[in-house]
């Protein structure tokens, strides 16, 4: 220690008491979690039971805002376009989880494909979203293409039977790059001589994967699938507000989504908390179902 | 069994065409785009998909400064460099206090910080806002630093948590013998060996707070940062695609950077997360 040595009164204040020094040094993180995340919270939980608008004093009224959410359609609607995201999770699995084994399996190039497939997902939402806009609008790039091979341009964001589905496959696009490399990480721990027994046994490719490579990752894909569901119940937001803004209609409008436009309404802070307990009940759920395959995996 | 090891790699040859074209529609996207901010807007028109001839930077000039993408570039760099400091050195400090202090009452600490995790900013997002409302800290760049630092924080908290509890406590005892202080400690030892762990969440935090936009939309109201610009360039420039395409082109352009030095940590840094669970 080459510095010069603090004064022992100091030092007795900072520096030898594990206890008072280990709680100065939560302070910072505890203090900022507390008040930008459990209050809220909590304020949150407390205000979707009551009419507060915003001005006059909040009137508790239960679960009158939870009975007016299962009559609002906007919220319903918002709740059906997540069902229909939310069943599109085997592609979300099945493409990455693929292409991972085919890597693995030491595909030519496979390197350059990690490289090239994890890409975009280190782009911002809004520049995925703003790309898009220029190839997907009814006078975008992709039309121009289609037309040029002489099939009809579809208006793929401006038509509800196909703005939703435009809106997942760009975030499958912009996404599938994370999930394919939590893949090879878990492969990678497969011994692989596993992997060679089969090939000596004569074993065809598609039952080694099935009998063999699956079975042994299958709590890495269970662990992808429990953080794909959670991205997609909280990070579609850039995209849907750059892409579509929720139209048209309410066609491409998710629960995140809503809760966004309620808070800029202001008049409701007690209903728009209704909608984000909705959301949180969903996270906790899931945040449980990850918690058990987290125990579950450190007893093997 | 000779003969299966050749089948089998004349099948993976084969499968990797498909897999070359479906790499091709990962990048192709970001080439139109690059391609675009390159043309003359008549140009663009004229020819969406060939090559840009006549090569011009224009588009980049004018996005940067009548676009006002300067300043918005200005605001993101300053909120996310203030975010990222923050984010290193308190959960530095509360990496160590946690892992090798373990003071009384450090597990509770330990679980609210992981019960935090589970709470996305959407769910908060009103009484968040009141919140900074409250605390005077809507429309402040230091006001976003603020709001970064405490959302991202839990993950960072978990990482270095996990990260010092892996260093074998000799390494601290041996210290505290020599009659080296505690902050001592954290200077000389925890600081430096935490090196790998702290720039692997550098980077990350970085990705995170250069690309959010719906923390900024709602922090900052007046001043933009990129994102807001890009988003809010998209609806001002429906017309002028060059234009748009020129100031993608400047906003990921920080994030690409990194993704190319840094792609060693950042592959990494998602693989640890994923195979600890």
């Amino acid at each position: 220690m080459t510095e010069r040595q603090p004064s022992a009164a100091r030092r007795r204040f900072l520096g030898d008491n594990p206890e008072r020094l280990g709680w100065l040094f939560v302070v910072p993180a505890l203090a900022l979690v507390i008040i930008f995340r459990i209050v809220p919270l909590i304020w949150g939980f407390g205000t979707s039971f009551t009419d507060y608008n915003g001005m006059v004093a909040p009137r508790f009224i239960g679960l009158a805002n939870y009975a007016s959410l299962t009559h609002d359609p906007v919220f319903m609607d918002s709740i059906v376009n997540m069902l229909i995201l939310l069943a599109t999770l085997p592609i979300w699995i099945g493409l990455p989880l693929v292409l991972a084994i085919l890597i693995h399996q030491g595909v030519p190039g496979g390197k350059l494909f990690r490289a090239v497939y994890f890409f975009p997902a280190v782009l911002s939402s809004v520049i995925v979203g703003a790309i898009f806009n220029m190839l997907l609008r009814y006078d975008g790039s992709f039309n121009a293409m289609l037309k040029g091979i002489g099939l009809s341009p579809v208006d793929w964001l401006g038509n509800s039977s196909t703005a939703l589905f435009s809106l997942i496959a760009v975030q499958l696009w912009a996404t599938f790059g994370m999930s394919l490399l939590i893949f090879l990480a878990g492969l990678s721990t497969v011994p692989s001589d596993m992997l060679e027994a089969a090939k000596l046994d004569g074993a065809k490719l598609m039952a080694t994967w099935w009998y063999i490579v699956i079975p042994s990752i299958r709590p890495i894909i269970e662990f992808a699938a429990v953080v794909t569901t959670i991205g997609m119940l909280t990070s579609m937001f850039g995209l849907i507000y750059v892409l579509t803004a929720g139209g048209p209609g309410t066609s491409t409008t998710l629960p995140e989504f809503l809760i966004w436009l309620e808070q800029g309404r202001m008049n409701r802070p007690g209903y728009a908390s209704a909608i984000s307990m909705v959301l949180f009940a969903m996270m906790a759920g899931l945040a449980f179902i990850q918690i058990r395959i987290m125990s579950r995996n450190a007893s093997l | 069994m000779a003969a299966v090891e050749t089948r089998q790699k004349r099948l993976l040859a084969v499968i990797a065409l498909p897999m070359a074209l479906l790499a091709l529609s990962a990048v192709y996207p970001v080439f139109f785009t690059i391609n675009a901010a390159l043309k003359t807007r008549k140009g663009f028109v004229l020819d969406r998909f060939g090559l840009a001839t006549d090569a011009t930077f224009a588009n980049f000039g004018q996005a940067w400064n009548q676009s006002r993408l300067s300043e918005y570039f200005t605001n993101s760099v300053v909120v996310t460099i203030g975010a990222v400091l923050a984010l290193l050195l308190i959960s530095s400090f509360a990496g160590y206090a946690l892992a090798i202090l373990r003071f009384r009452g450090s597990k509770i600490v330990f679980a609210i910080i992981l019960v935090s995790l589970m709470i996305p900013v959407q769910v908060v997002l009103v009484p968040f806002y009141r919140t900074m409302i409250a605390l005077d800290l809507i429309n402040s760049r230091a006001g976003l630093v603020i709001a970064y630092t405490a959302f991202f924080l839990p993950f960072s908290v978990y990482l270095m948590t996990a990260f010092y509890a892996r260093l074998p406590r000799e390494l601290f005892e041996a210290a505290q013998i020599d009659g080296a202080g505690l902050v001592q400690i954290w200077w000389h030892i925890m600081l430096p060996m935490g090196k790998p762990a702290l720039l692997t969440l550098g980077i990350l935090n970085t990705l995170y707070c250069w690309n959010d936009v719906l923390i900024s939309l709602l922090v900052l109201q007046d001043k933009r940062t990129l994102m807001v610009g890009i988003a809010a360039l998209r609806g001002e420039y429906t017309t002028n695609v060059p234009l748009l395409a020129a100031g993608i082109v400047l906003a990921a352009a920080p994030i690409v950077l990194i993704y190319i030095v840094f792609q060693r940590q950042i592959v990494s840094g998602i693989a640890v997360g994923a195979v600890k669970g």
